[in-house]
C-alpha cells in the first residue's frame, strides 16, 4: 500500500527540520542577527555566508533545472507588489526585536531561551491579528502588484538558466576573494562550533533537498497562523467562525512524488501545509534541543530584564503580523526565494534592510539601554 | 594576583542577542582606567554561542587580553590587561 502524500511529507519535512535545527544551533546560525549586526556593529561576516547559501542553493537548482527536474512553481511565491516591501520592512524590525526570526527563534527555543519561547507566543498572536485586517490588505495588496511576471527572467526577458548563472559566477567571484582574505572563517571558542560557512553550505543542502522532494522551499508560518487561529477558536469561537481568512484553501500544488494535487490554507486543519509546516517546527526545535543537550548547554534562565520580555513579545507579533502581509517570513523568500529568482522576493529583502535597521535602533534605544 | 585587584561580573545569561556584546563593549569602555592599569579583570558570563567569538574579536581590538572557558552549561568571558603577566605573578 502506497503511503499517504501526508505522511511523506510530514517525514521528510521533519527529517530536514532535525538537520537544520542542529545545524543552526552548533553555528549559532542567526538570520536575524546578521541584518541587525550590519547596522549595530558594521559586521557583515554572517551576510557574506548567507549569500553562500544563496549562490550555493541557486547553483544547485540551476544544474537541476537542466537536468530536467521539477522545481517549485514560482507562483508560490506571488506576484512581486508593494506588499512584499512593507512586510519585509515590518518582518526586519520584528526580528531583530524579538531577538531572532521565526526559524531562529524556533532553535533558540530549542536550546532553553524563554525569550525565545516567548517571541512564538507573539508570533502567534501577530498572526492571529493578521486575520482581522486582512480583507482589507488583500485588496492593497492586489492593487499594488507590479504586474504579472513572478520572476527576475521573466522581466528581463532572459532564460532563467542564464540569468542563474550569470548571477552564481559574479557571487561565486566575491565569495572566493573573501575567501582568500580570510573572510569567511572566524576562530571559534564555543564547542563543537559550526563554522558558519560549512553550516550555510548544509543550509543549502536541506533547502535543495526540500525543493526537490516537497516540492517547495523552507516555510512555517502559514503553521503559526493555523496555531494562532486554533487558539482564537477556542478562546473566541463565534469571532473565530466570521473570519475570513481562515476560510480559503490558497495552497494547491502537485509534490514531485505524486500525481495528486494537494491543498492547504491557514484554517486549522489537517492539509498540506500542516503536513509539511508542523512537522518541520517540531524538528527544528527539537533538533536544536538534541545538539545543546549532547553539549550540556540546554539551560533556561528566567532572571531576565522585563523589557527584554516586552521587547520579544511585540517583536515576535510585528514578526508574525509580517509573515501574513509580505506575505511568508525570511526563510522563505531568503533561502527559498532568492535562489529560484523570484522577483517578490527580491522586494522582501529590499524591504528587510531598512526594517532590521529601525529595529537596531529601537533595541539599542529601548531594550538594551544601559 | 595583585591584592588591589577588582573583580566584576556580569550576568547575561539568557538575554537577548545581542545584550552579551553590547553590555560587554559599554562595560570594557566604563572600566577602561582600571582595565589598562592592570587593577581591574571583567567576567562575562554568557550561553550565547556566538557572543564566544564576537566579543573576543571585538575586545582584543581594543588592545585587551581575553579567554574563552566553558563552565557547565555556559561560558566565562575574562577580560583584562594582560593574562600571561597575571598569571606570572599569581605563581611567584
Amino acid at each position: 500500500m502506497a503511503a499517504h502524500p501526508y505522511l511523506i511529507l510530514a517525514v521528510i519535512s521533519l527529517g530536514l527540520g532535525l538537520a537544520a535545527g542542529g545545524v543552526m544551533h552548533r553555528a549559532d546560525y542567526c538570520l536575524a542577527g546578521m541584518f541587525r549586526d550590519l547596522f549595530l556593529f558594521r559586521q557583515s561576516f554572517m551576510l557574506r555566508t548567507l549569500l553562500l547559501l544563496v549562490t550555493a542553493t541557486m547553483a544547485c537548482l540551476a544544474i537541476a533545472r537542466l537536468a530536467g527536474l521539477p522545481l517549485p512553481s514560482p507562483s508560490l511565491f506571488g506576484p512581486p507588489g508593494l506588499a512584499n516591501l512593507i512586510g519585509g520592512f515590518c518582518f526586519g524590525a520584528g526580528m531583530v526585536l524579538a531577538g531572532g526570526c521565526v526559524v531562529g527563534t524556533l532553535y533558540k527555543m530549542g536550546s532553553g531561551s524563554l525569550l525565545s519561547a516567548v517571541a512564538f507566543l507573539g508570533l502567534l498572536a501577530g498572526s492571529a491579528f493578521y486575520a482581522e485586517i486582512a480583507p482589507g490588505w488583500s485588496v492593497f495588496s492586489r492593487m499594488t502588484t507590479f504586474g504579472p511576471r513572478l520572476t527576475l527572467p521573466e522581466w528581463l526577458g532572459l532564460p532563467p538558466a542564464l540569468v542563474s548563472f550569470a548571477l552564481v559566477v559574479v557571487f561565486s567571484a566575491g565569495l572566493v576573494r573573501w575567501r582568500r582574505d580570510g573572510g569567511l572563517v572566524r576562530s571559534a571558542r564555543a564547542e563543537g562550533y559550526l563554522q558558519p560557512w560549512l553550516a550555510a553550505l548544509l543550509l543549502a543542502l536541506v533547502v535543495v533537498v526540500s525543493d526537490l522532494t516537497v516540492g517547495m522551499p523552507l516555510g512555517v508560518t502559514t503553521a503559526y497562523a493555523k496555531l494562532g487561529g486554533y487558539l482564537e477558536s477556542l478562546v473566541a469561537p463565534r469571532h473565530f467562525a466570521t473570519l475570513a481568512f481562515y476560510h480559503p484553501q490558497g495552497l494547491s500544488y502537485v509534490p514531485p512524488f505524486t500525481s495528486a494535487s494537494l491543498h492547504g490554507g491557514a484554517a486549522p486543519q489537517l492539509d498540506a501545509l500542516a503536513a509539511i509546516q508542523f512537522p518541520l517546527i517540531f524538528g527544528i526545535f527539537l533538533g536544536a534541543a538534541i545538539s545543546a543537550m549532547r553539549l550540556r548547554e540546554f539551560r533556561i534562565y528566567v532572571k531576565l530584564p522585563p523589557r527584554q520580555f516586552l521587547s520579544a513579545f511585540i517583536g515576535g507579533a510585528v514578526m508574525g503580523l509580517a509573515s501574513r502581509l509580505a506575505p511568508s517570513c525570511n526563510v522563505w523568500h531568503l533561502l527559498g526565494g532568492l535562489p529560484l529568482l523570484a522577483a517578490s522576493s527580491v522586494l522582501f529583502l529590499a524591504g528587510l534592510f531598512p526594517g532590521a535597521w529601525l529595529g537596531s535602533r529601537l533595541l539599542t534605544r529601548w531594550v538594551l539601554c544601559a | 594576583m595583585n591584592d588591589d585587584m577588582k573583580m566584576f561580573e556580569f550576568d547575561i545569561r539568557g538575554q537577548i542577542c545581542p545584550s552579551t556584546l553590547l553590555t560587554a563593549l559599554r562595560q570594557v569602555n566604563r572600566h577602561r582606567d582600571a582595565l589598562r592599569s592592570g587593577c581591574a579583570r571583567l567576567h562575562f558570563f554568557t550561553d550565547n554561542r556566538d557572543a564566544t567569538t564576537t566579543i573576543p574579536d571585538a575586545i582584543r581590538n581594543m588592545g585587551y587580553v581575553v579567554t574563552v572557558t566553558k563552565e557547565r552549561g555556559w561560558y566565562r568571558i575574562l577580560v583584562c590587561k594582560d593574562a600571561a603577566k597575571d598569571l606570572v605573578s599569581e605563581g611567584s
